[in-house]
Parts: C-alpha cells; structure tokens; sequence
C-alpha cells in the first residue's frame, strides 16, 4: 500500500463512519475519543465531520501508557481516585445531543503483569463513578470503530515486521468494514438490510429460550418476555438513526437476569481491561454463574464476575455465523468489537436497554422486573464455533433450530 | 547522544520539574496541559511519561495529561464553519479548576511546533484565539495569584527543532534542541537539584538589590528602542520562586533566568523594538516596534504579521498596555547559545523582555486581595492577554531612576551593571 493509497483508503473511512456510523447531521457537534496513536483516523473523521456540517469537533486523546505508568509507580492506595470532572465532561455532551465517536485500538497486554487486584479495584472505581452517564444510554448518535495501532498489530501478527503488521490489520478493517467496496455506503445498506431480517424473523418467533450445544457447552439461556431483537442499526433518542458498531455482523438481545442454566465454555481469549482471559468455561445456575475455570487470567476473571451483584448475570447474547466474513479471516483479534462480530457471544453484566420493548421509558425496578440486568459492566465473550448449535425455544414447548454447526439453520433468501 | 544517554538526562530533568519547579507534595493530584495547544501535544510524551513516573515516585494522587494535537486546531480553522469559533472544549476549564480549587497543581509543557498555524486566515485565528482567551480566563486568573503550585516546561519536538535548526537533518536538529534544553535546565550537570538551589539563590539576590532600590521608573536605550517604563509604588521584584497561596513553595519556569516586576499600566513613553520574534497564536511577528504614550500603545509596526499584532493589541483594553517588566542578561545561559528558539519561555530568559496584558498580582505587595477595579488604581493591568515579547540585547542600557529623578546604571550592553 502506498502512502497516497493508503490516504485514500484512510479518507473513504472516515467518510463510512460519519456518514453511516454517526449519520452526523448538519449543526452537530462531535465527541471523538481515542488514544494518541489513532491521531491519523482522528483527523480524518474531523475533516469529514466538518464537511457533513459539524459546528465543532472536540478530540480527547487518552495515552494508555500514562494507565500504566499509574498501575506500576502510583501507591495501590491511590488507585480507586477518578476525578468527578469525567462525569461532567461526557454530561455536557449528552445533555445536548452531541454525537460521540469511540476508538477502541488498545494494547490487548496493555496491562499484563499487573496485579489483578489492582486493576479490579480501579476499574470499579471508573466503573462508578461514570455510572450516572448509564442514563444516556442511546441519547445521541454514538459509533465505535478501530484504527490499527502498533501495540494491537503486533499482538495479531507477532511473525510480521512492526510496519507490516500494521500495514496487514489496517487492510483487515477497511475489509471488514467495506472500505474496498467501489461504494462503500450502499454495500452497508444491503448489509444492515440483511441483518434486519434475521433481526425481524426472531423477533416474530417469541422464543423463550435459546439452548446452546457445543463441546464443552450445554447452555440454557431464557430470554424476557418482552425481549427485542436488534441488528446492525440503532434508532437515537435524539432522532437519528446509525450503525453504532463498525464493523458488526450480530443480532443480539437480552437474557432473562435470572434464567441460564448450564456451562458454557469461550472459544476465544478474552481481553479484559488490558489483561488477556484464556480458555475459560462459566457454569450457571438460575442466571447466576457459580463455577468459574480459567487456564489464564481465572483470577481477573472471577474479579470481574465480583464487580457487583449483577456482574455473575447475563446481559447479552448475539449470534453471528462462522461464515461472517470477520470469522472467515480465521484471525483473533484480541479486540471485541472484531472478535464479537466473529462469533456468537454472550456478556455478563449489564443489559441495553433498548432490548426490552419499552425498556428506555421503565424505571430499574421496571427494567428488571422485566428480566433485564444492571450492572457496572458489560462484558463480551465468545462461545461460537463451527461445532455450535443454538435452539429456539417456544412456549409450548416446541424447538426451532437456529444454528447448526455455527451456521444459521433458518434460511432467509 | 546514545538512547540511554537521552533516556537517563530526561529522568533528571523530569525529576528537576517535579521536586525545584512544582515541588509537588504528597497527596496532591497534578494536571499537565499546555492552552496554546489545548493540551500537550503527542511530542512531548516521553518527557510527559518520565514527569508522570516522577510525580508518583513524590507521592500524586493522581497525575491528569490533557493531550492536544495541532494538525486538528488547522483541520478545524481550514474546515470549521466561520461563526462556529465560539465553541469550545469546557471540560478543560472544568478540570482544571476543579484541581485548582482542591490546591492541586499544574504543569504545562510545551512541545509546539511554533508554525502550527502559519498561513491559516488571520480573523480566524483571532476569533479562535479570542474565545480562546475568554473561556481560559478564569484559570489565567487563579494562576496569575499563584493560587497553587504552577510550572512551565517544554519537551523538545521535531516540528520545533526544525524550526530552530533548519539546516540539519531532523534527528540531529532534535538531538541539538535537547541537549540546549538539559543544559538550560541544569540536568546535565552531576546534581540538578543543588545546582538549581544555588541559582534561585542569586536570582533572588538580583530581585532583593532592585526591590530595594524602590525606582520610580526604568530607562531602556538601543537600537530602535528609547523607552520609560514607570514602576508603580508597592512593585514587588520576583526571581525564580514563588509561594503559592497553597502554602507551596514553587520554581514556575525552568530554565528560568529572569527578574521580574509589574509596570504602572499608566507609565510608558516612547519607542521599544522587538529584538526577537514573537510566537502568537501560532504564528511568527517579526521585526516589529511599539510606540507607547501614557502607558497606551498608540502604533505598531512589524514586518511580518502586522494585522496579527494589531489583533492582539485590540483584544481588550488592557491589551493595550504592559503588564510585566524583566530583566536578564544577555549572556545568560539561554542567551549565550546564540540563537533564537521561537518559543516564550526560552526566549525570554535569553533577553529583557516585557509583556502586553495582564500583570500577575503577586508582583503588586497584597495585589492578591485587590478587586480589578483597585488592582487598576494601583498602576496593575488587567486583562485577557499576557504576551511576552523580548527588547534585550547586547546593544541595550537601562537606567534605573530613583524617587528623587537620580539615573544608576542597571544594565550595561546587555549585562548587569551591579553586583548583588
């Protein structure tokens, strides 16, 4: 790739994530969040932001080295101190319907070696004190998207020369996320339009479980009543519609808090907060998860599930067939927003609450009377494989398949 | 220089900044910014990584950077709809006051490339540049009593080095950049931290011969320049340090080589002419001259970026006036090295230097307590601005004259004329 090619590769991106992603219309501001290293995506965004009409750009650049330069020179005791300015800073936003652009291209070892004692309890602390924001949820027209960083690249392809390996994952997100399409915006019409069928059939089939088999799985997760079904687009309360996950390739909605029963076991590394989890398997008991084994990262792990009450519950599963053309890269990512959209997946914590029929308008208690869960996190992990199979399961008793072996067993077309 | 050589020199300095410039306590949060930038550019973030070790290793509780990046401030002026400059990221205000009100401190570091905003549209580099000023102001306000413990540093960066050393390759105009900044800021030498104790203490010296005198006034004559500035009753000379109203004991620059007090904000006559460039708003003012009656400038003139000069003069009517006198020899460290930097805080501590805008309270004795308006009648200057630009030369005397019209010599060619 030459630099000119990759400029304009880089630019056809950043017009995908304003125009499709955000939807950004004319007046708006723009939130932009990222680490320093995403500075060149950044600037583009802010070019394209500007030209679709963008009043102002607001870029917080994060350095995740300052985060652990912290975990190894600051006293532990210090840790849980999360200054009460980053809550006001994203409420001003929200509060005026501003869009807001994430950019997740961590270091997947960002973090390794820390103790993950340490981690936890920073991580709660963020995790609390940027808990008033959870009522935003949805508010504003909000997208998340990766660039490829030099820490992440090396991590995905350690054989590579650093230059190259940056080079190779740069080329795996502008793939995944269309960009090489001769126009990139009506290939992802199609393909929000294809994954709302498969959204829309769900939704009319009113399961009330999933029943997931695999090696090492044998999985009964109930779903609310009034579950919803959702894909690819998302409806803002302030009147816009956009895709908030770049690429995706899910449908996804809410278990019920109290309704899995079984083991699952994950079928990728899963990073949490700079620290990878490797081959671990979940047992659950009416929603709560009561068995935990790791072969790395069991520690971190069982810290994440004691967060809070709600930590060991579910509050999301999403299917996505082996097939995805994410999953057929047969790449791991080390990075959610790729790994998800490679594999059916499931997350303990909180529930969104726009997986409930109604469940934006409810009250907490409302919300999980409903069956939803509220939680401090929300964290993916994957269970899909080629040797999945997913049931539905309806009221009288009835099952549906809805996958077999990793693939969608309902055929659309 | 080898990498380790490099890496070793920029820990000294940065423990230097930490324990002389803020003497950070323990318990106390610090906030690294830089306004101009609206945060540290990504340049200076090796020198960022080795203050934030330092500044825990003393004890922080929490050590905040606000990051900046230039390219957007030109994406933005180049992109930006014309009546959109009002805008502005708050959250900056918000934290740093937040940490000012809870006595934290603040550090700024420069590492800004100091064309970042050449050739952008003048009216909307001033609109930026003024809403800019308005939204920081109350920070300059707290600063400016020394309502904490505040320090200003620079970290060197390739944009800048190329600036000052156009003709070398870029690694070797970095490497040059930095070894002028560990030598000016004494980390080269075996003990920093003595070596920056035995300098604070002459420069107080210096502050203590002038505070008292008393002079009733200060005679600039050079090259283009004869100038009477009046020192209003209650002048209070500073050198290096200063005490924070947060009980802390603080160097505010480093390297830092200067003198300094308040002019009386109605006393200035004649013709002063810039003997260095002025970096503003992220542009050059070149060869220019300002011509003051009544303490008012009443013309300017400049080579190069006039209208932006004139800009910052009409930002309010405080910019019309001076607000900060200092004195420095011409061969300080920073001086003897014989070139310029294109950067506020290296030049002015090569050169006599005085500055449009505001004077900061603690240079009037109890300025810290006066309202504006009280501020104003003791000769003090209030405003959105404080602009350093520098007058000092080799070719410069400055008479001190005392209560009673007697003249003494302070400086000589560009050096001090008495002993403290």
């Amino acid at each position: 790739m030459t630099e000119q090619e990759f400029d304009h590769l880089l630019s056809k991106y950043a017009d995908v994530v304003v125009r499709v992603g955000l939807n950004l219309r004319k007046g708006q501001r723009l939130l932009l969040r990222g680490i320093l290293e995403d500075a060149p995506l950044m600037r583009k965004v802010t070019e394209s932001a500007y030209k679709a009409g963008a009043i102002y750009v607001e870029p917080i650049y994060a350095d995740e080295r300052i985060t652990r330069i912290r975990f190894e020179h600051a006293d532990p005791e210090t840790l849980s101190e999360v200054p009460n300015w980053m809550v006001k800073r994203y409420e001003e936003y929200y509060e005026r319907m501003d869009a807001e652009l994430a950019i997740s291209s961590s270091d997947p070892e960002l973090l390794a070696g820390i103790n993950p004692e340490l981690i936890a309890r920073n991580r709660k602390a963020v995790a609390q004190r940027l808990e008033p924001l959870r009522k935003y949820e949805n508010t504003t027209n909000w997208c998340v998207v990766s660039t490829a960083t030099p820490a992440w690249a090396k991590k995905v392809f350690p054989d590579l020369p650093a230059k190259d390996a940056v080079e190779k994952l740069w080329g795996e997100i502008f793939a995944s996320c269309r960009i090489y399409e001769a126009d990139p915006v009506a290939a992802w019409n199609e393909h929000k339009d294809k994954l709302q069928k498969y959204r829309d059939y769900l939704n009319g089939q009113k399961f009330t479980a999933l029943h997931y088999k695999a090696p090492g799985t044998d999985l009964t997760v109930g779903l609310p009543e009034k579950h919803l079904w959702q894909g690819a687009q998302a409806e803002f309360k302030n009147g816009i519609t956009g895709i908030p996950n770049l690429p995706t390739e899910e449908v996804f909605t809410t278990p019920h808090k109290d309704k899995a029963d079984g083991t699952v076991t994950s079928t990728m590394p899963l990073n949490y907060g700079g620290v990878l989890i490797e081959d671990f398997s979940l047992t659950f008991e009416n929603g709560r998860v009561v068995k935990v084994t790791a072969k790395k990262g069991e520690e971190i792990l069982k810290k994440l599930l004691e967060t809070d009450e709600n930590a060991a519950r579910l509050g999301e599963c999403a299917l996505v067939p082996n097939s995805s053309p994410i999953s057929q890269r047969k790449i791991l990512f080390y990075n959610t927003l790729f790994d998800e959209n490679a594999s059916c997946h499931i997350a303990v914590g909180n529930s969104y609450r726009d997986t409930i029929v109604g469940g934006e308008d409810m009250t907490e208690e409302e919300f999980a009377a409903a069956g939803g869960n509220k939680s401090l996190v929300h964290t993916d992990f994957m269970i899909g494989s080629d040797k999945l199979d997913i049931d539905g399961l309806k009221a009288d008793g009835s099952r549906v398949p809805v996958f077999r072996a990793g693939e969608w067993a309902i055929n659309m077309y | 220089m080898s990498k380790e050589q490099h890496q070793e020199l920029l820990k000294k300095y940065a423990e230097a900044v930490v324990r002389v410039g803020l003497n950070l306590r323990k318990g106390q949060r610090l906030i690294i910014n830089n306004a101009v930038a609206r945060g540290v550019p990504a340049a200076g973030r090796e020198f960022v990584h080795e203050v934030t070790k330092a500044a825990y290793a003393a004890g922080a509780k929490y050590v905040e950077v606000i990051w900046g990046d230039e390219e957007m401030l030109r994406i933005r002026l180049q992109n930006a709809p014309g009546d959109s400059f009002d805008e502005y990221p708050k959250f900056h205000i918000t934290a740093i006051m937040d940490m000012i009100k809870n006595g934290d401190a603040l550090l700024s570091v420069s590492a800004n490339d100091p064309d970042a905003l050449n050739g952008m549209d003048s009216e909307r580099v001033a609109a930026m540049q003024k809403h800019h000023l308005q939204n920081y102001a109350p920070v300059g306000a707290q600063v400016s009593r020394n309502a904490i413990n505040w320090c200003v540093v620079a970290s060197g960066s390739p944009s800048w080095a190329k600036k000052i050393f156009p003709d070398l390759e870029p690694s070797k105009a970095e490497e040059k950049l930095w070894q002028a900044i560990f030598e000016t800021t004494r980390a080269t030498l075996p003990d920093p931290i003595g070596a920056w104790e035995a300098h604070i203490k002459n420069l107080k010296a210096r502050a203590n011969y002038m505070q008292a005198k008393k002079y009733s006034a200060l005679h600039y004559k050079g090259p283009g320049t004869d100038f009477t500035l009046g020192l209003p009753n209650g002048h209070k000379w500073s050198g290096a340090q200063g005490m924070a109203e947060n009980g802390v004991i603080f160097t505010a620059n480093m390297p830092t080589e200067e003198i300094f007090t308040l002019p009386d904000r109605n006393r200035a006559e004649g013709t002063v002419t810039a003997t260095f460039p002025l970096s503003y708003a992220g542009s050059l003012i070149e060869d220019f001259s300002v011509t003051f009656e009544n303490g008012r400038i009443v013309k300017v003139n400049a080579k190069k970026n006039e209208a932006l000069l004139q800009k910052l003069v009409d930002t309010d009517e405080g910019s019309t006036r001076l607000g900060e006198v200092a004195l420095v020899n011409a061969t300080s460290p920073i001086g003897k090295r014989g070139h310029l930097f294109y950067n506020t805080l290296y030049d002015e501590n090569a050169s006599c230097h005085i500055a449009i805008g505001r004077a900061y309270r603690f240079t009037l004795i109890g300025g810290e307590e006066l309202t504006d308006e009280e501020f104003i009648a003791a000769g003090g200057n209030v405003s959105l601005n404080h602009v350093d630009f520098m007058i000092g030369s080799p070719k410069i005397d400055i008479d001190g004259i005392t209560q009673n019209g007697d003249r003494e010599p302070v400086m000589r060619s560009g050096e001090w004329a008495f002993d403290a």
